[in-house]
């Protein structure tokens, strides 16, 4: 069980997300919908896990990742974006995001990143 | 290729993707109708019931270009309930969507052109990227008529979702279409020129196709096996790592020739240091009816 931010700039999603992860037994701490809020969010609840879409409004997921990562490089990000393209993964896992998780997802998939981003 | 034919393609592989992606969140309740290129002067949303949502994404980068995904009232509400898993919507007489539900179908037309964008940009072979959905409702026709910028070209993929007639309307602008038919032109030359060929026997006899195409270089490989694994799977990999291909050690290997399946060989060692083929059978002439076996790395998978 983890404390998780959940980030996405539809309101949809983050409901989705959050449901999975509470069905899965975390805690949701807090919500974003756009970059700036991810990591105004992140830096003042300090979750153990995010997850960050990437089309965002404002500020893209990969500058958020980027701009957390500088905050608290020991920070646990899971992407999750419905850009599946090889170099969006690529740059985020580069960028120091966790695991990479492509929608439309499985709750499941969701789960086992969360759940491999903290082990 | 004409620039009907790039449009028409261009609306079929996006039409495959989004009818895909709404059968995932609407499971049976989608059906896919027809892909036709609208005609200049006439409005693509035409003959569609309103008041209608429409969310459109744009193309960033790479391409310039939108998409508008348009659902009438019912549609989208019936779409959004069934992507949050509910057999009725909460609400279904209130006069406009909720909040939550117009982010339901923005997500869904977000995600819908994700995997659009993915596949125009393997045709082009330029990453595209897409901007985030912008939703809003009509109450006339004539009003979303003048709310997205004006292309040359426009492409209507019709579909239905719980039997509302809703459409897909892609914005394309010249520049577009230029760099789509020259891609598809490449693409289809790879395919289908059987110029390799002739090339590739000219050393030892006349060439059928004259001696202009004998000197052409072409492109060989060899493919010793494939696998398929999701992308995050794939970047998680450490190094030492043992990735199984699905051949077995004792089959032999394929050559391919610009992307055309060639010949069937053995893989070995010359010198003692470099690999090579040694070619056991070499595949009968290609079939212009298409039965060629392609390499089109990776749209074949």
């Amino acid at each position: 069980m983890a404390r998780v931010l959940v980030v996405d700039d539809a309101a949809f999603m983050r409901k989705l997300v959050s449901d999975v992860l509470i069905k899965g037994g975390h805690e949701v701490v807090g919500e974003a919908g756009n970059g700036t809020e991810a990591v105004d969010r992140y830096a003042e609840l300090r979750p153990e896990v995010t997850t960050l879409d990437i089309t965002m409004p404002e500020k893209d997921g990969l500058a958020a990742l980027r701009e957390i990562i500088q905050l608290d490089p020991a920070a646990r990000v899971v992407m999750c974006s419905a850009l599946g393209q090889e170099t969006k993964v690529l740059e985020s896992i580069k960028a120091g995001a966790k695991d990479f998780v492509v929608k439309p997802f499985q709750a499941e998939r969701v789960l086992e990143a969360v759940g491999k981003a903290l082990a | 290729m004409s620039t009907e034919d790039a449009l028409i393609k261009l609306g079929e592989s996006t039409a495959e993707a989004a009818a895909g992606l709404l059968e995932m969140f609407a499971p049976g309740k989608v059906e896919l109708g027809g892909v036709a290129v609208v005609p200049g002067d006439a409005n693509p949303l035409e003959g569609l019931s309103v008041p209608a949502v429409a969310t459109s994404v744009s193309y960033i980068d790479g391409v310039t270009g939108g998409n508008v995904l348009v659902l009438p009232l019912e549609g989208a509400r019936l779409l959004a309930a069934a992507m949050m898993g509910m057999e009725q919507p909460e609400e279904p007489d209130a006069p406009a969507l909720s909040e939550l539900e117009l982010s339901a179908v923005a997500e869904a037309a977000n995600q819908m052109m994700a995997g659009a964008a993915g596949s125009t940009s393997s045709v082009l072979g330029t990453e595209v990227e897409i901007s985030p959905p912008e939703t809003r409702t009509f109450a006339a026709l004539s009003e979303a008529a003048g709310a997205y910028p004006h292309t040359p070209h426009a492409v209507r993929i019709s579909f239905t979702v719980c039997g509302e007639p809703c459409r897909l309307v892609q914005l394309v602008p010249n520049a577009f279409v230029v760099r789509m038919t020259r891609a598809l032109d490449e693409l289809d030359a790879e395919v289908h020129d059987p110029a390799p060929r002739d090339a590739a026997e000219a050393g030892s006899q006349a060439s059928p196709s004259g001696p202009s195409l004998a000197g052409i270089p072409v492109r060989v490989w060899a493919e010793l096996g494939r696998t398929q694994m999701p992308s995050a799977e794939l970047v998680g990999l450490p190094s030492g790592a043992v990735v199984e291909l699905d051949r077995q050690a004792d089959e032999p290997i394929e050559v391919y020739v610009n992307g055309t399946l060639f010949a069937t060989g053995r893989l070995m060692v010359v010198d003692g240091t470099d690999w090579a083929v040694r070619i056991e059978t070499v595949r009968q002439h290609p079939n212009p009816e298409g039965e060629t076996e392609v390499a089109r790395w990776p749209e074949s998978w």
